[in-house]
């Protein structure tokens, strides 16, 4: 019998090690080396995910930077020098934008206790829908806590390390959140669709849902507090056959933009909905 | 040499397609950096770091992922394994070689990643994915493919010149 060649050997070997982290991992004995891991990785992350939010801030800068670059010669060292303290402003003021509303919205609700969040990344994988927060137990995060911002729930926080933790958005298809229609006071389940809307489902047929309606948390089952916004209704689809009514949600949370997040600590998830999705 | 710089660029790459690259989205598909970069490796010719580098590098993507540890680290090797036949010959036969072995390559990572996803228990709408995210992801892999290339392989000639031997 012809030997293996050295290459083959070398494949098999780390396809053999490649199982061994799989079946490990989905067994659960890889978690504490995971948050191991994820230590000087989140930091790296935080790092990269700050400057390159900034650069994309320049990016998405208004043309009066162009114009000033067409300033004279004898002005062009002033300007690159104003220019980057008009950056650093920018996005000092875009920050304080962001926690102003954060903090209005913290203070509008001061029964809870919130840990302001970086967002230093999404998942790498474009089927889950899930952000990284450069915050984790080490913090006082944990497991089941909801993450909201001043615009509305974005979602529950699902792993935590040490230093850093994974968020499950709303709009992730294995997220659902008990809801509650603002003015007609219906109750109803929010599911996400694979290609990202959000749905209220189990809407009662006798119902009359309008377009515009705010849809908040209703705090059933135990997974979120009650009373946050978690959108609007876009749309309303009733048939007669159906037991109950859908409703297209437009999210309040801007989920393509999220650099900030408030993760509220004081709330207790029942212990089946921290564990679950 | 080649380990020293390439796991930790496979762990700066990982953290740029989570933090950055995760930002710069043709629909919902972005580029596969990892494997762009072990594949350009793989046809350099580099087999053993080639697939050791696949390694490293995708378990560093599942680090960042809620993937199962261990499902990208699986296709980079097999994939890595799978270029490094042709022994880096492929590279200097064509130019456009490698939009060929990137596009067989991204398509394969496509599936494992799709497979990884569903392990994980996320909802898949299999039509959509192949039009909003696979498709997307192959064209801006394609995009990249003769840069990555070409880097790998100045690269490769600036650590390993080539021996002549002079009788």
């Amino acid at each position: 019998m012809k030997p293996p060649s050295s290459r083959s050997l070398v494949a098999g070997i780390l396809t053999l090690v490649s199982l061994a982290l799989l079946v490990l991992s989905l067994s659960g004995f890889l978690e504490s080396l995971q948050g191991l891991a994820l230590r000087p990785v989140a930091a790296a992350q935080e790092w990269i995910a700050v400057r390159a939010a900034t650069l994309r801030n320049l990016l998405a800068a208004p043309g009066d930077v162009v114009t000033l670059r067409q300033q004279n010669a004898e002005l062009q060292a002033e300007v690159a020098r104003l220019q980057r303290e008009v950056i650093t402003l920018r996005e000092q003021a875009a920050e304080a934008e962001i926690l102003g509303g954060l903090l209005n919205y913290a203070r509008s609700k001061p029964e809870s206790r919130y840990l302001a969040a970086n967002v230093i990344g999404r998942d790498v994988s474009p089927y889950l829908r899930s952000i990284w927060i450069g915050s984790g137990t080490d913090d006082g995060i944990a497991r089941g806590m909801p993450v909201v911002t001043e615009r509305g729930l974005v979602g529950r926080v699902v792993e935590a390390f040490p230093t850093a933790a994974r968020v499950q958005l709303i709009i992730d298809p294995q997220a659902a959140v008990n809801v509650r229609l603002q003015d007609s006071r219906a109750d109803g389940v929010t599911v996400a669709q694979p290609n990202g809307e959000l749905r209220m489902d189990q809407i009662n047929q006798g119902v009359d849902v309008a377009a515009g309606e705010l849809v908040l948390t209703s705090g059933l089952g135990g997974g979120f507090p009650a009373d946050i916004i978690v959108g609007q209704v876009a749309s309303v689809r009733t048939r007669d056959y159906e037991l109950f009514q859908q409703a297209v949600l437009q999210p309040g949370v801007d989920f393509e933009n999220l650099e900030i997040v408030l993760v509220i600590a004081s709330f207790q998830p029942l212990p089946a909905e921290a564990g679950g999705t | 040499m080649a380990y020293v710089l390439g796991i930790p660029l496979m762990l700066v790459l990982a953290i740029l397609q989570s933090a950055v690259f995760s930002h710069v989205r043709l629909i919902a598909g972005q580029a596969d950096l990892v494997l762009l970069a072990v594949v350009a490796w793989g046809l350099t010719g580099r087999w053993r770091e080639a697939m050791v580098l696949g390694l490293v590098g995708g378990a560093s993507l599942d680090l960042l992922s809620a993937l199962p540890l261990g499902i990208s680290s699986l296709a980079l090797v097999l994939i890595a394994y799978v270029v490094s036949v042709t022994e880096g010959r492929l590279w200097g036969a064509h130019l456009l070689t490698p939009l060929g072995v990137v596009l067989a390559t991204s398509l394969a990572f496509s599936v494992f990643t799709l497979v990884g996803s569903l392990i994980a228990g996320a909802a898949v709408d299999l039509p959509g994915a192949a039009s909003r995210i696979i498709l997307t992801g192959l064209f801006l892999n394609l995009l990249l493919a003769i840069p990555a290339a070409q880097l790998a392989s100045a690269v490769q000639r600036l650590l390993f010149p080539p021996q002549v031997e002079i009788a």
